[in-house]
Order: structure tokens, then sequence, then C-alpha cells
């Protein structure tokens, strides 16, 4: 079976402040147990005061994860559960 | 036990934490229990030099606690339940709104200081314009609401709502002024065109009420740990003004006009997001300083220096010396106004 690829974008400001690092290791975690379930997920990170980013996604309040190009997480640092979650539901729904 | 149950139970404990947080201030309130540290500056005399911090930290702490903890739980509750979503969603819709939603949301938002720029920014590229980014960015520190509380609880009530008042006046005065210069339209125009395109895909996922409480004190710890060993260094500090600081000193040059201007000059430089300059401020102010002095020593925060540097990073440096110098305007007129009003020049 092909492994299926989630795109997770961390969205904070560079530099980049404590709780976006926290939330991108959140991350980071998350795509690891995914793994072992035959999901690939790639974590990437984005400026939120980016031009590109702001365009994309309007005004945020960092730090915010988007899942597939839809935000999730807003203003806060998600579990890890949390992430892992949505990541699956977004599987099935590409499904 | 099972899932369900325990959910239920934490939510309990949870929200009897926050009851009894909220329980305490009250019953201090009715009890009129004094929550600013009593020391006046005579009772530090015939204490050694290290035994000075250490008085007057506890002499805080035994009071202050209470207050301290309040703030940074409301703090932390108010920035988990603020309904973030419809505020980045309206912010970037137009100029009015923009306006309205800077003033009245940006206190609520920014206790953290790593949300503000960001909001700046996103602010500005989603087309609601310099003026609207402008007021954010001065409203939020000025008035945000840990300051407040701490205004409220450590100095007055009515210092607190002075410094809402002209936290107002002054953030959208400073955004109105800077949409009409030419160099802010020049950076409006630049980012004219990032206007996002239909709507944002947004779909957030609400945690239970469990979960959001227990991330709201998480969030408050997060904010104690930033801000509490800044002020602990600033207590020190201020321990120190209060026992060697000669009041004729004080009396002399933070009262009349000469202490408004002073005030105002020091208190921007000074500033650290740190709450420490409340702390000062009520030293200086049981020493002789004037409320006008007062008022304009804690408008001076947002011309600080770490903040201008960042926000340079987006805007040019012409608008961030025009809200500078508008801000500071604003801190020596309505300091010098409070303190005719006042009776306390």
């Amino acid at each position: 079976m092909r492994m299926k690829e989630v795109k997770i974008e961390v969205l904070g400001p560079e530099p980049p402040c404590m709780r976006c690092q926290a939330a991108k290791k959140v991350a980071e975690k998350a795509a690891e147990k995914l793994k072992q379930a035959e999901i690939s997920v790639k974590v990437e990170k984005a400026n939120i005061m980016s031009k590109d980013t702001v365009g994309k996604y309007g005004v945020l309040v960092s730090p915010a994860i988007a899942i597939n190009g839809v935000i999730k997480f807003m203003g806060r640092v998600p579990s890890e559960a949390e992430v892992e979650k949505s990541v699956k539901a977004a599987v099935q729904k590409e499904a | 036990m099972n899932t369900e149950s325990a959910r239920k139970l934490r939510t309990v404990v949870l929200l009897g934490f926050v009851i009894t947080v909220i329980g305490l201030l009250i019953y201090s309130r009715i009890m009129a229990y004094s929550l600013a540290p009593t020391m006046k500056p005579a009772d530090f005399h015939g204490l050694a030099l290290w035994e000075i911090p250490i008085a007057y930290l506890i002499d805080y702490f035994s009071h202050g606690w209470i207050c301290l903890l309040f703030a940074f739980v409301a703090a932390g509750l108010v920035y988990e339940f603020v309904p973030k979503e419809a505020i980045t969603k309206y912010m970037g819709s137009g100029k009015i709104a923009g306006y309205g939603l800077a003033l009245g949301m940006a206190p609520f938002l920014t206790v953290c200081s790593c949300t503000m720029v960001p909001l700046f920014g996103g602010v500005l590229f989603a087309g609601a314009g310099i003026g609207p980014a402008i007021t954010f960015l001065l409203m939020a520190p000025s008035a945000n609401i840990l300051s407040i509380l701490l205004t409220g609880e450590l100095i007055s009530w009515e210092l607190a709502g002075v410094r809402i008042v002209v936290s107002i006046i002054v953030a959208l005065a400073a955004g109105l002024v800077i949409s009409k210069t030419p160099w802010g339209r020049a950076i409006e125009k630049e980012h004219q065109r990032t206007v996002p395109t239909g709507q944002t895909a947004m779909e957030l996922i609400k945690p239970p009420l469990d979960e959001r409480l227990w991330a709201s004190l998480k969030f408050a710890a997060y904010l104690a740990k930033q801000i509490l060993p800044f002020f602990f260094l600033g207590l020190i500090a201020v321990s120190y003004v209060q026992a060697y600081l000669p009041e004729d000193i004080v009396g002399t040059y933070l009262t009349g006009v000469t202490g408004v201007l002073l005030a105002s000059v020091i208190g921007g430089p000074l500033y650290t997001p740190t709450l420490v300059e409340i702390v000062l401020g009520k030293g200086m102010y049981e020493l002789g300083m004037s409320k006008g002095a007062l008022l304009s020593w804690l408008m001076g925060q947002p011309y600080d220096v770490a903040n201008a540097l960042a926000v340079s990073r987006i805007a040019k440096w012409k608008v961030v010396l025009t809200y500078m110098i508008i801000a500071w305007a604003g801190s020596v007129i309505f300091g010098l106004l409070y303190g005719v009003l006042s009776g306390s020049l």
C-alpha cells in the first residue's frame, strides 16, 4: 500500500517564540508516532508574518498548526494525541 | 473509573480552583486586606544592605500573592477562552472593524509579547491597513489585562481606569495619524495586494472543557515563568529605591511639569514587559511622585526600544518614529492633564 503523505505546517513568528517551538515539537513527535501507522507526515515551519502565509491563511494568532492546508489549531499548543487524531481525520477525508 | 467521569471530575476540580482564586480576591476585598506591600520608606532604616530586599520581598509576597495569582489565572483564562478565530476573521476585514477590534481585543490577546508583533504583521498584510495595525500595537502593551489588574490592585483602580482611557485615545490617535502620513500610506500600498481572496481554510478543533481549563492554567504558569524572574529582580531594585532614594529628590524632580516630562522620558527605555514598572511606580509614588507623573511613567511603555525594533522590521523607521513620538506626546499631555484634574501635579 502506498504511504499517505500529510503536510503539517507550524505557523509562528521568525525568530521563533517559545510556544511555537513547543508546538513544532508536538507536531514532530506526533509525526514519529504516525509513521508506525503507515502515515507519513511532513512537518514544515512557516513564518506567520510572511506575505505568503497571511495571503493563504489570513490573520493568525501564533502558534497555529495547519494540516493539509487547513488551520486546525490556533493560539495554543495542542497535545500530541490531538494532532494525531486530526491527522488521521485528514487522511480519512482524502481517502 | 471510565474516561467520561474522569473528565467530569477534572472539570470540577479545575473549576473549583478557578473559583477559589476569584473567591480569594473577593474575600480580600471585602475584608479590606491590603494586597500591596505595606512597608514605608521609614521601615527600611536600620536594616542591613542584604536585609532590605529580603524584608521587602517577604512583605510583598505575603500580601501580593493573591493578586499575582489572580492576575495570572485571569490572563490565562481570558487568553484561552477569547474567541480568537472571530477576531482574526474580522480584524482583516475593514477599517472600522479593525480599529474596534484592535482597541477591544488587544488587551486580552497580548499578555504574551510573542503574539503581538505577528498579529501586527497579520493585520497589516491582510489589508486592514496600517491604522488598525498601529492602534493594536500600541493598545496591546499599555492596557493588557495583566498590567491593568496589577495597576488596579497595587496602585489604585482610578489610575487603572485612567490608564485604559488614555491608552485608547493615544492608540487611536496614533493609528489615525499614521494612516494619513505619506510614509504610512506607502507601507499600506506596499502590502495591499496580499489581501486574502475568499475564505480562509479554518476548521479549529475545540477540546473539551477540562482540557481548555487545564490549558489556560498551563498558559498562566507559562506567563508566570516568563515574567516572575524579572518581576523579582525588579522588586529587589524597588526595595533599594524605597530605602535609599531620598524623598526630597523625588519631591523635587518627580512632581510638576518637570516630573511629568522626566517620568515620560525614563519610563520608555526602562520599560520591561514584566510589570515591574507598576511596582517601581508605586514605590516612587509613595516617596512623593505626583499622580500626573505616575501616569506618564506608566504610559511610557509603548515606545520602548525592543518593541520598536521588532516593528521596524515590518514597517519603516519613519512609522516607528512617528508612533513613538505620538505615544510620548500622549503620555506627557495626559500626564499633565491628569495631574491638573486630580490636583496632584
